[in-house]
């Protein structure tokens, strides 16, 4: 049996009259990477909201299994590793805090947090604040990773990481899909990725 | 592991609290509209208390206006800062709708009451009130300030996802408030001079019953596409 599986056909979504995501199709299972790539505003984000359970698509049709057993949107939103640039944490909580806060709703030790944040190289004590741009990436990672999701989705993952940041969030990457999971990366240019075993160009 | 509703409630109230100490947001804004309109009051109504039939007249309703606008001043952001900050986003992976509800419900609870506990003795004070049923008079309090939380609680986060927030909390709280206020108002008037008020409690707590109900009912659907 496949530990997990997305297939998704036909996605189409509006803002008023903007068709932001048209006629969207795809497919990736466990250990595979499926990459989206094309043009700012050609729809990626709105994609990977779209697989995630945030955002209802206007038609088409998501198929999302977890060890042979399908997923609804509900479920699809409880079990998914998301990173996207526009999730944010809370400015008054240190990167730690912000973690366990996440592990307390997820029903996960606080400490699988820490040990995220220790191999990302994430100085958990900092607020949220207080991150530089690369440091919110690398709690981006953790708190995508907590739950060592078998579905990962992940918007522009390396932007705004230096070169060890990349290095940590490659190698947990890696650790994810050995055991077992999938990943949609989305990102406006080429981006060296491992296990690529789709591409979706969007918007060309 | 796997979380339990009531752990996942606990955690947002928990989170919602933290944060709330770290910026004293909410209780200097409800603190400081409560604390300053009350004073003002008294000072040019004097004490009011010495005559009973005017004070039963005015202190209830000044005391649920200041709670109504101090409430309505710091309380809404709940869901608003949520989606401001882009924080709704995690939450909405990582808890369920209805927890996340009843951690937000239980601190806006609390919130109401710290407020209530400042202001409902600083009023008896300020006014030299003798207040007649001091059981009924704190029971019309719980009941209003559970009606005020419960409003301000569900109201924020029907519109906190569309433009114009504030606006269109203002809109959508007047009709949704009004009862609940007069109510409290009847009951708080009642308690004041001594007669008996168990009809206006006894709607007030079925009005915060059906607002907390449809609040779980309504959220999730609110909350998630």
């Amino acid at each position: 049996m496949t530990p997990a599986e997305l297939e998704f056909a036909g996605l189409c979504r509006r803002f008023g009259r903007l068709r932001v995501l048209v006629d969207a199709g795809g497919a990736v299972a466990s250990g595979g990477v499926l990459s989206v790539r094309g043009p700012n505003g050609c729809g990626k984000s709105t994609l990977l909201r779209c697989l995630a359970g945030l955002l209802s698509a206007d038609k088409g049709t998501i198929r999302a299994r977890i060890d042979g057993r399908e997923l609804d949107g509900d479920e699809r939103r409880a079990r998914v590793g998301y990173l996207a640039p526009d999730v944010a944490f809370y400015d008054e909580l240190s990167g730690h805090e912000n973690l366990a806060f996440v592990a307390r709703l997820r029903g996960i030790a606080p400490e699988r947090g820490e040990l995220l944040a220790e191999r990302l190289g994430l100085p958990g004590e900092r607020a949220w604040h207080a991150m530089s741009s690369g440091m919110r990436q690398r709690l981006r990672w953790a708190f995508a990773l907590l739950d060592e999701p078998k579905l990962l989705l992940l918007d522009e993952p390396f932007q705004n990481l230096d070169a060890a940041g990349e290095a940590a969030s490659r190698a947990l990457l890696e650790e994810r899909l050995a055991a077992g999971a999938l990943a949609v990366v989305a990102s406006p240019s080429h981006v060296d990725l491992p296990r690529v075993t789709g591409e979706l160009q969007l918007g060309g | 592991m796997s979380s339990n509703w009531a752990a996942e409630a606990a955690a947002v109230f928990a989170k919602d609290w933290r944060c709330e100490l770290r910026t004293r947001h909410a209780v200097a804004t409800l603190a400081l509209f409560a604390v300053t309109t009350l004073v003002v009051a008294s000072l040019v109504l004097g004490p009011v208390g010495n005559e009973p039939a005017r004070a039963a007249q005015i202190v209830p309703v000044l005391v649920w206006l200041i709670l109504l606008f101090a409430a309505a001043s710091g309380l809404p952001r709940a869901f608003v800062h949520e989606e401001e900050s882009r924080t709704a986003i995690a939450l909405r992976l990582a808890g369920r709708p209805s927890a996340v509800f009843a951690g937000k419900l239980a601190h806006v609870v609390t919130l109401v009451a710290a407020l209530e506990a400042i202001v409902a003795p600083l009023a008896v004070v300020l006014f030299d009130l003798r207040v007649a049923d001091g059981f009924a008079f704190a029971a019309a309090l719980g009941a209003g300030g559970l009606a005020i939380a419960a409003a301000t609680t569900l109201l924020p986060a029907i519109v906190a996802q569309g433009r114009g927030a504030s606006t269109l909390f203002a809109v959508i709280a007047l009709p949704v408030l009004l009862p609940a206020l007069a109510l409290a108002v009847a009951a708080s008037r009642a308690a004041l001079v001594g007669i008996a008020g168990g009809d206006e409690l006894t709607l007030l707590l079925l009005y915060d019953g059906a607002v907390v109900v449809a609040g779980f009912l309504l959220f999730p659907a609110i909350w998630n596409p």
